[in-house]
């Protein structure tokens, strides 16, 4: 009902979107040595897609996704420079020369932090998943009296049935 | 050929559970292979002195080891533990009816068993050792319940595994003591040891034996244990696991002869379990307990001569213990076969089976004497060289001890006799059955356990090699024993000629005697009912702490917090207190206390969510005044999504807070100034007494070297303390995890929710009064 009664709130979260998304990519890519880094860009991202719910643009979905794949990326890196004889979370310095953007100095560590970015990014879904968000978007704000209706009718996520 | 055969058998148990559902009964024949693998070498191996090991470090720093040590003890059991196992596999072939379900799940579980147990007897390192018995625990719960639909098997199972895993634990902790005090972790290398230390492990060690091998009082678990399938009950409760405690007893009672309790604590357990096992086999009517309580108190019997501790009864308790295994396999097979096939085990229901099962009389009759002790019989040497062991003690000991194994022993012929009576006699009351047709598969292992208790006795000779070179890796003076098949008119032939006559009189005598059913099992139940009371004990504590009230559990974090402080408030230096680093900080931490207080006064549940988020905001100024923009940026980010997320959250509760009551805003008061109290304390006392120079310089080093990064802050999340991010982050996956399970949960109606954890529990907890939900 937000998003319908207030179409400057959601044109503004649809227009606010991009740039959050590529201020997170900022975040995520300077933070190793400007602040920023995993966290930030997961929390950046979270509060887009906080927004975006809220406005009804889009339902908090694939939180099992984020979390695992981010799971999986943070436990491989942390795991793989064992396999080489290195200690465990050793990080790996790469220096690459890319055109116009010149020496572009990376690790592994940044890609560690894309695995925290997924994981926050999962938890802040599962968190609006658990307050059962996505009917906000649907319908607004309801007392939880009305809370069973919606549930026989299964629309919170289709576990219901 | 350790490994080899261990690797055989888990490769089995791996297989059998889907391979078991195709091939069905005959998934048995596989689950026979590696048994007889390793029976079979064990054979070779018999009487040889050589010692095979294997092993490898577990944990270094802890001296903690996997070792396996196959002497001629080691060989002589796996023979016993495999060879029966091997032939409780074919019987079962005969025993469950083709069409019975989940034999894959039964043969795994046997399988899986008879590993544990060929690694308790192969293990040299107590810890290897404790493994496998735990394992051995777990192991025969699964096979005691395994009619898992029987309420009763599975009251039995979980009575049996209370009081094995009971034992269990008082194991560990006599190990823990005895490797302290006998500095060695292996069995290879026990001296005796003595003092206090020592004398806590024995008594923790034979407690534990004592529950594993059913010894008074703990002997209830067993007789229950007979609910499992009679094959099992042939090779766990007669031959394997039961035998698991008296092994051990075995194998460490070198270490405990100096100390003053072993043999008086061991000798009680095992006296009192051979009489009163004995009473327990001549009160009952079902065959099968009949065999339970009997072999109880064989334990008994064999606890005992173990514990005398002289080489002379532990070269008899050792060829008792193989005679033992033997006979009562058969006996259980028997008694198996008779349950099969005429469909009662009551001994007042039976009668005449001699002429209708012919093969299986003569096993019962030549397995039933050998445990009587009659000739030509291995029971018979064996016996008599526990009672010659026992008579030739000295003083009140003597009296003591030979007395009541003497009694013992015309109770088993006792309760053999009627046992064997009541079943095969053609005296009594003719069953009203027809006897089905026999199956060979459950009768040849019963003849080959049967011909070997007459092979012992004619190949004596070799008998006693193999016996006494098991006996003598315990007990080194035990070279100059041996077992006789005609020992002349010595003491011990005249004792156990008197007792076999008195107790064939006093069985016959008992045996038409009607009971109308067995005795009411008392201990059990107590240790049922002590069971099942720790359940509720542990629900009520579980409902008082767990009371799901919200506010309290807050008020009980607050006072744990608030007692952690209170060490640090003499610790408080005043002199190294100081106001502020610059007066910005004076400027925001105003706007902070402002706002906070401003958060309590606010109506409005929209308004709290906000100021709390001004709260945050006031807290990221100081960062500011401090030049920490990692942290500043980390405190707005997750400020706004706190603040965007209570908007969420608050849609499902009223607009304004419930009016509270005076009490309520006391105790809030209170708990808030003690919680700001204790945290400020605490900080205080810690700044007063820094310990070292401050890392700082360190870190910004390494950053720029090893990280590769000029944020320090983000070098030591990503590279020099990744292992501690990468640990929150796991906790953030768990969190997300609880989270989805909590609202799947909820969203499916299906599923009963208990109270206070509906979402209208919510709002009925938040102010510890019910609160008007709006319709």
């Amino acid at each position: 009902m937000i998003s319908r009664i207030s179409p400057i709130v959601s044109l503004a979260v649809r227009a606010v979107t991009p740039i959050a998304l590529v201020v997170a990519a900022y975040a995520l890519f300077a933070g190793h040595n400007q602040p920023g880094g995993g966290f930030a860009a997961g929390l950046m991202l979270g509060a887009i897609i906080v927004l975006r719910t809220v406005a009804g643009i889009q339902q908090p979905r694939h939180a099992p996704v984020w979390l695992s794949v981010g799971g999986v990326v943070a436990g491989i890196v942390a795991i793989a420079p064992m396999l080489w004889g290195e200690p465990l979370l050793d990080q790996v310095v790469v220096t690459w020369d890319v055109p116009i953007l010149g020496d572009v100095k990376t690790g592994s560590a940044l890609l560690f932090d894309l695995g925290v970015v997924a994981i926050v990014v999962g938890l802040v879904i599962s968190l609006l998943d658990g307050l059962d968000a996505a009917s906000l978007g649907d319908r607004g704000h309801r007392p939880i009296a009305a809370d069973v209706a919606s549930i026989e009718t299964g629309s919170s996520d289709g576990a219901s049935t | 050929m350790i490994w080899f055969l261990l690797a055989f058998h888990v490769v089995v148990v791996a297989a059998l559970p889907t391979v078991g559902a195709r091939i069905g009964r005959r998934a048995l024949w596989l689950a026979a292979t590696p048994m007889a693998a390793t029976a079979l070498w064990s054979i070779t191996r018999l009487g040889s002195s050589e010692v095979i090991t294997a092993g490898f470090q577990w944990v270094p720093g802890l001296d903690v080891a996997f070792e396996f040590r196959v002497d001629a003890m080691a060989s002589l059991l796996s023979v016993l533990v495999s060879g029966i196992g091997a032939l409780v596999c074919v019987y079962s072939v005969g025993y469950f009816s083709s069409s019975a379900a989940s034999m894959g799940r039964f043969a795994a579980t046997l399988v899986a068993f008879s590993t544990a147990m060929v690694g308790l007897v192969w293990a040299d390192s107590v810890w290897t050792l404790f493994i496998f018995w735990e394992l051995t625990s777990v192991t025969s719960f699964l096979l005691v319940g395994f009619k898992h639909s029987d309420p009763v098997a599975r009251i039995a199972a979980r009575r049996a595994l209370f009081i094995t895993a009971a034992g269990g634990l008082s194991l560990l902790a006599g190990f823990v003591l005895f490797v302290d005090a006998a500095s060695t972790a292996r069995l290879s290398e026990i001296t005796p040891i003595s003092g206090s230390t020592a004398t806590a492990a024995a008594i923790l060690i034979l407690v534990a034996a004592a529950t594993k091998s059913a010894q008074f009082p703990f002997h209830v678990w067993l007789p229950g244990a007979m609910a499992a399938p009679t094959p099992i009950s042939a090779y766990l409760h007669s031959a394997t696991m039961v035998k698991a405690g008296v092994i051990l007893v075995a194998v460490i009672a070198p270490a405990f002869q100096d100390t003053d309790v072993w043999k008086p604590l061991g000798l009680s357990f095992g006296l009192a379990t051979m009489v009163w096992g004995g009473i327990g086999a001549l009160r009952h009517v079902d065959a099968k307990l009949i065999l339970a309580w009997g072999t109880v108190s064989q334990l008994g019997f064999l606890f005992a001569l173990l514990a005398i501790g002289t080489p002379k009864a532990t070269f008899a308790a050792i060829s008792v213990l193989v005679a033992h295994a033997v006979f009562k396999a058969a006996l259980f097979m028997v008694v198996g076969e008779v349950d099969a096939r005429t469909g009662t085990r009551n001994i007042n229901e039976l009668s005449g089976l001699r002429s209708a099962m012919p093969i299986t009389f003569a096993v019962a009759v030549i397995s039933g004497a050998s445990m009587a002790g009659v000739p030509p019989l291995l029971g018979f040497p064996t016996k008599e060289a526990a009672i010659e062991a026992a008579i030739g003690l000295s003083g009140t000991e003597r009296l003591v001890v030979a007395g009541l194994i003497i009694f013992g022993s015309i109770l088993t012929v006792a309760y053999t006799t009627r046992l064997l009576i009541g079943m095969f006699a053609a005296d009594g009351p003719m069953p009203d059955r027809t006897v089905a047709p026999r199956r060979r598969a459950m009768s040849a292992p019963q003849v080959i356990l049967a011909a070997a208790s007459v092979a012992g006795f004619v190949a004596i000779g070799w008998v006693t090699g193999v016996v006494r070179s098991a006996a003598v890796t315990v007990a080194p003076d035990a070279e100059v024993y041996s077992l006789y098949r005609w020992p002349g008119l010595t003491d011990a032939f005249i004792t156990s000629a008197v007792i076999v006559a008195i107790g064939l009189v006093v069985g016959v005598l008992l045996t038409r005697r009607h009971v109308a059913s067995g005795p009411v099992a008392r201990g059990a139940a107590n240790v049922d009912r002590g069971i099942d009371g720790t359940g509720r004990l542990a629900q009520r504590v579980a409902g008082r702490v767990q009371h799901g009230s919200l506010p309290l559990y807050l008020a009980t974090t607050v006072i744990v917090v608030c007692a952690a402080a209170v060490p640090f408030a003499g610790e408080i230096d005043t002199a190294t207190l100081y106001w502020w680093d610059n007066r910005v900080e004076a400027v925001v931490a105003v706007m902070i206390v402002a706002v906070a207080l401003a958060a309590t006064q606010v109506r409005s549940r929209l308004g709290a969510a906000l100021v709390l988020g001004a709260v945050g905001f006031s807290v990221a100024g100081l960062f500011v005044a401090n030049g920490a923009p990692d942290l500043v940026l980390t405190q707005l980010l997750v400020e706004t999504v706190v603040v965007v997320g209570f908007v969420v959250g608050l849609g499902r509760l009223a607009t304004k807070f419930p009016s509270p009551t005076r009490l309520w805003v006391v105790g809030r008061v209170l708990i808030a100034g003690a919680m700001g109290t204790a945290v400020a304390v605490a900080l205080a006392g810690s700044a007063a007494s820094p310990t070292g120079e401050a890392p700082v310089r360190e870190l910004a080093e390494t950053a720029q070297t090893e990280g590769g990064g000029k944020n320090v802050v983000n070098v030591i999340l990503t590279d020099t303390r990744a292992l501690d991010t990468l640990g929150e982050v796991i906790v953030l996956m768990v969190v997300a995890v609880g989270i989805l399970t909590l609202s799947t949960r909820r969203n499916r109606t299906d599923l009963p929710v208990p109270a206070g954890e509906t979402s209208a529990g919510l709002a009925l907890v938040e102010t510890g009064r019910v609160e008007e939900v709006p319709q």
